[in-house]
């Protein structure tokens, strides 16, 4: 909860420096915020507790993933500072940083809800705020539609999960996850239609938060509209907080009625699955590839979901840090030859293994951990969740997986192909100090977990 | 299954150091080599001395007939089969330790100078150190699958060694030719293997030979077990029928013939039987075998040796004849015997090599006989140590190969007359050839032009310094084993005894052979070698014949100069149709049926991608609509639960 608190008061300290002109010292001071914030976090393990009339909870669950969401925002903030160079940019910095804050609270307390309310006011402050932030390259049409698209589907999905909460509360008459949850449990033979239809109205618009298909329409508009940072963020934080949020959704209230939402998960899992992988393979836009790629790995994701009875929180807590390290490199690489070539398309990336070799070795691993190929984290993530969902019996959907899986491997070679065997263009690239020490962090946080993955794996 | 803890002893530290300092020198090398330019030479040689200095700590520090295992780590678990990752330190390693570490520094040092023009000079000792730190791995393992490790290891080097100057594609034939061979040997060694993990669940040495001693002598496992380990031995040591990939080995840089064609690697196959003595002893049908063809070997490849005009050709079919010897020693149980012909053949044949390479380098690289001749009054250090290398493989007391070589003719005398008159046959025909090659290239005057006479100079010290050393080697080193009738202790059978203690009591040795037989058959020996020397006197210096052209020769020795045609023979027999085959399943099989397959598939796969990337038209209200439609579908059949379609893709129980 202090995690919470405090990230808000560094939010309104974004707005504060605006105010006392303290725009160059922001963004270290947000890091340095960050950083203290992250270790205050770990404070939290094995602590559980109850704030706010049973509003938030902490348990290890939410440190962990909280301490995820604050390493990725500090990513990010290290990232923004030679991204917003323009100076219209640097006019909004201060906004930029502030709604960034929010949206990370956003997040915090999609991790610790133990209130339906608290759940859907997390979900709203994260998506108001990438609302804003998708549309925040005011004078781009495409920043502009990405934003407009977001915020008019989104909040169609808000509706539902509203409608879905309401319905759910109809019937149980209580906002709290666990007040559900003893309800289920009581009535887990015959529970009301109404109950159901509810709880399926909540995992629709759960699925429409992490990207899954049919709900995924937005997602590659809107990933490649966004400012490459905010697509960033969007497909790590964001992806990884729906996911968290669903996970302890289900898990808390809907666990013992899972049976009720089985063909809706399964098909739909699939369906992520197989849509996000072959539509990714006629990309040539490397943000849309990535937003496709996203979309797939969503379908992994949901893989752990379906699986949840056996626990498989660990299993997805590793999959998210190794997805989240590899994207974050795959973007601050990406980002820096954007702004070279001045194009987002594959061909961007022509030959860059002859001009800048080390550049184009880190986003090889970076596309290869992503792929699930070891040594990388990648990899294990995808290996650990393919076995819990193997071993809570489904078989066929980790076939499928499997299936989609290797298709995907050839859209993340296409992208290696393109850097080592085509001939060069004539730009210079070279990622500025910040972005190279990202890169280098991610890329060792990447290799470490693939050499040592027990770290994690019975982590939570 | 006993699980060794680590433990701690004086010896633990300079035994993982005796592997660690090679690798590390190849790391250093192999990561910084372009950068530290000559001093990459220097480098290795270092490490290679510290390493030899940490055996010789070994060597002095181990108990008399002792044994200390050293375990790093519990390798492996699967099942019931328990795999450690541990050194065994005993007589035998040892013995093996110091020869390569020993005679790899001198080889090493040598390179320094030979190479030392050469582009790939840091990439030379890159290798080089890999192939020690394999070859030491092998060596010390306390269990079959490390030794299948460095084996594995050992191979790749030489391929890479063999091949290291890859633009010529010559030599790259040689190197995978090396390579395909060795496989089909590794082959056995892993049917070997599996075997042994199947009777027995274990590869460690000791454990393995427990389990062959409950199954008794000439059990049918072991006979198998120890044929599919001899398969192995005979691609690595080049015997009957795999021999042919070492000859063409010599493709590489000389001092890879010294250290891994004749000095160390090729004598692993001989290491293998011996470290497996208690298996062998068990199994007498697989040591005929070993016996006939080592014997076979050793008159087959000196028979060759005799009209080859290469001066490292006729180097490699020698150590082919040497090893052959050495197997059968192994195949008449005398393991001893084999292991001390190991020990002496790496000094002088090592000795040879470097001599012929000294030789090529004063000649700017000819390595035709027919091209060479009085190089003696040129390049006289090289001359007199080549000279002791020739004396001491010819078998001419008192040099070291006289004593290995008597010992194994002794037995053979005991064991099988027949075998004892072919071994004494291929010995005499190995004194003829060698000095045939010595007169050939250092007596008489010279045949090659003048160009090449005028560059005629003698190796610098870093060179002919480890020819002296290991010339006084050569001499010398066959006093750690001598006859019973110069002295009563064979300071190197008593050294290795407790190796072979327990093969001993299962095959019981013969009596002791009285004086005067023993001074008769030395005497025949020297007397054949000295009767072969001088017909080769004779012969080249006398009548100073040069061997005719290859166009020239005709009947026999033309067919003896083709190597008898095996290559040939190997070409039309598997060669040609393996490649007829594979061609037959690249037209039909690949293009026809899999390729076809796999386009389709891609095709169809990236068709559909299309296909669905339609439904992103950009339109909001579509994207409504469709997740829209998408949430009724699913709601419908949730609800209603009626596509039992869906049964079949979740069988969650």
């Amino acid at each position: 909860m202090n995690t919470l608190i405090y990230t808000a008061c560094l939010g309104l300290f974004g707005l504060l420096a605006e105010i006392f002109n303290l725009r160059k010292y922001l963004i270290p001071i947000l890091v340095l915020g960050l950083a203290v914030i992250f270790s205050l976090n770990l404070q939290t393990w094995n602590n559980p507790q109850t704030h706010f009339n049973g509003m938030l909870s902490d348990s290890n669950f939410s440190t962990a993933f909280s301490g995820l969401a604050l390493f990725i925002m500090l990513i990010i903030l290290i990232l923004s500072g030679d991204f917003y160079t323009s100076t219209d940019d640097e006019k909004h910095i201060s906004d930029y940083m502030a709604i960034l804050m929010f949206t990370l609270c956003g997040a915090l307390m999609m991790f610790s809800f133990s209130n339906m309310a608290m759940l859907f006011l997390g979900i709203e402050t994260l998506s108001i705020s990438l609302y804003v932030m998708a549309g925040s390259r005011r004078f781009e049409v495409k920043s502009n539609e990405a934003g407009f698209k977001y915020f008019l589907m989104g909040s169609f999905a808000s509706a539902f999960l509203l409608f879905g909460i309401a319905l759910v509360f109809g019937v149980t008459g209580t906002f709290s996850i666990d007040g559900i949850g003893n309800y289920m449990r009581m009535h887990a033979d015959k529970l009301d239609p109404l109950f159901i239809v509810g709880m399926l109205l909540m995992i629709f618009a759960m699925l429409f938060k992490v990207s899954a298909a049919p709900f995924h329409f937005w997602a590659p508009d809107v990933y490649e509209g966004a400012p490459s940072l905010i697509t960033a963020l969007m497909s790590t934080l964001v992806k990884i907080a729906a996911f968290a949020a669903f996970y302890r959704l289900l898990s808390t209230c809907f666990v013992f009625a899972l049976g009720k939402a089985e063909i809706v998960l399964t098909v739909s899992c699939a369906a992520t699955l197989l849509v996000g992988n072959l539509v990714a393979l006629v990309q040539d836009n490397f943000k849309r590839l990535l937003a496709y790629s996203g979309i797939s790995h969503a379908g992994y994701m949901l893989l752990a979901i379906i699986s949840l009875q056996g626990r498989t929180d660990s299993a997805l807590f590793l999959y998210s840090v190794g997805y989240a390290v590899a994207s974050l490199a795959a973007f601050a690489i990406a980002i820096t030859v954007f702004k070279a070539t001045g194009t987002e398309s594959i061909s961007g990336f022509n030959g860059l293994a002859k001009k800048n070799p080390l550049l184009a070795a880190s986003l090889t691993m970076a596309m290869l951990s992503l792929a699930g190929i070891p040594p990388f984290a990648g990899f294990f993530g995808k290996y650990f969740i393919f076995s819990e969902a193997f071993r809570n019996g489904w078989q066929n959907m980790v076939f499928v997986a499997i299936i989609s899986s290797i298709i995907g491997v050839f859209y993340y070679m296409k992208v290696i192909v393109a850097m080592y065997s085509k001939p060069a263009n004539e730009f210079e690239i070279k990622p500025t100090f910040a972005y190279q020490m990202v890169i280098a962090v991610c890329l060792i946080i990447s290799i470490v977990l693939g050499l040592y993955p027990g770290v994690f794996t019975k982590l939570l | 299954m006993t699980e060794t803890v680590i433990q701690t002893s004086n010896l633990f530290m300079p035994t993982i150091l005796i592997p660690l300092l090679p690798l590390l020198g190849f790391i250093i090398n192999g990561l910084f080599g372009k950068k530290l330019g000559h001093a990459s030479g220097w480098i290795a040689t270092t490490m290679l001395l510290a390493s030899f200095a940490c055996s010789l700590f070994l060597f002095f520090n181990l108990p008399a007939g002792g044994s200390e295992t050293v375990v790093l780590s519990n390798w492996f678990y699967f099942k019931d089969i328990f795999i450690p990752f541990a050194f065994l330190i005993d007589p035998l390693t040892i013995t093996m330790l110091l020869v390569v570490t020993g005679i790899g520094s001198l080889i090493h040092l040598y390179s320094i100078g030979y190479m030392h023009d050469d582009e790939g000079f840091s990439r030379f000792f890159t290798y080089l150190n890999l192939f020690v730190f394999f070859m030491l791995i092998l060596v010390m393992g306390n269990n079959y699958l490390m030794m299948f490790i460095g084996w594995e290891g050992v191979g790749l080097c030489s391929y890479l060694l063999i091949g290291f100057w890859f633009k010529n594609q010559a030599y790259n034939d040689a190197a995978k030719k090396a390579f395909i061979m060795n496989r089909i040997g590794d082959l056995g060694f892993l049917v070997g293997m599996f075997m042994m993990l199947f009777h027995f669940k274990t590869l460690n040495y000791d454990q393995v030979a427990i389990g062959a001693l409950n199954l008794g002598i000439g059990n049918i496992t072991i006979v198998g077990i120890t044929l599919a380990l001899f398969i192995g031995a005979m691609g690595k040591s080049a015997q009957l029928p795999l021999y042919t990939w070492l000859p063409d080995a010599m493709a590489g840089p000389t001092p890879v013939s010294a250290l891994i064609h004749a000095a160390t690697m090729v004598t692993a196959g001989i290491y293998m039987i011996a470290r497996s003595n208690i298996l062998y002893s068990l199994a007498p049908h697989t040591l005929d075998v070993i016996l006939i063809v080592g014997t076979a070997t050793s008159i087959f490849a000196a028979i060759i040796g005799l009209l080859q005009n290469d001066i490292k050709k006729v180097l490699a079919y020698s150590t082919v004849s040497q090893l052959g010897l050495m197997f059968a020693a192994l195949g008449m149980g005398a393991f001893e015997s084999g292991m001390f012909h190991v020990v002496t053949h790496a000094f002088f044949k090592a000795l040879l090599f470097l001599g012929a390479g000294s030789v090529i380098h004063a000649l700017s690289g000819e390595q035709d006989m027919r091209r060479m001749g009085g190089l003696g009054k040129y390049i006289k250090i090289t001359f007199a140590t080549f000279l002791i290398g020739t004396v001491a493989i010819s078998g001419i007391p008192p040099f070291a190969g006289f004593f290995s070589k008597d010992e194994i003719l002794a037995t053979a005398f005991e064991h099988n007359k027949i075998i004892w008159g072919l071994l004494s046959f291929s010995s005499m025909l190995t004194a003829f050839y060698m000095f045939r090659l010595l007169y050939l290239t250092f007596s008489t005057s010279f045949r090659g032009t003048d160009e090449v006479k005028h560059h005629i100079h003698e190796s610098p010290i870093v060179m002919t310094l480890p020819l002296m050393i290991l010339a006084v080697c050569s001499i010398v080193v066959g006093f750690i084993g001598l006859p019973p009738v110069l002295s009563h202790t064979h300071s190197f059978k008593t050294y290795l005894s407790s190796v072979f203690a327990q093969s001993k009591t299962i095959m019981p040795a013969g009596h002791e052979m009285s004086h005067s037989m023993e001074w008769i058959l030395i005497g025949t020996a020297v007397g054949l070698a000295l009767v072969s020397i001088a017909f080769a006197y004779n012969k080249y210096v006398m009548q100073k014949q040069t061997p005719v052209e290859d166009e020239q020769l005709s009947g026999l020795s033309k067919v003896v100069a083709n190597k008898f045609y095996i290559d040939e023979i190997y070409n039309a027999v598997f060669v040609k149709p393996v490649m007829l085959l594979s061609d037959l399943f690249l037209v039909i099989i690949d293009k026809l049926i899999i390729d076809l397959l796999v386009h389709a598939v891609a095709f169809i796969t990236s068709q559909v991608g299309r296909l669905l990337r339609l439904f992103q038209s950009g339109h909001v209200g579509f994207y409504m609509f469709a997740m829209v439609i998408g949430m009724i579908v699913l709601l419908v059949a949730q609800v209603f639960d009626v596509l039992g379609f869906f049964e079949s893709l979740y069988t969650h129980k």
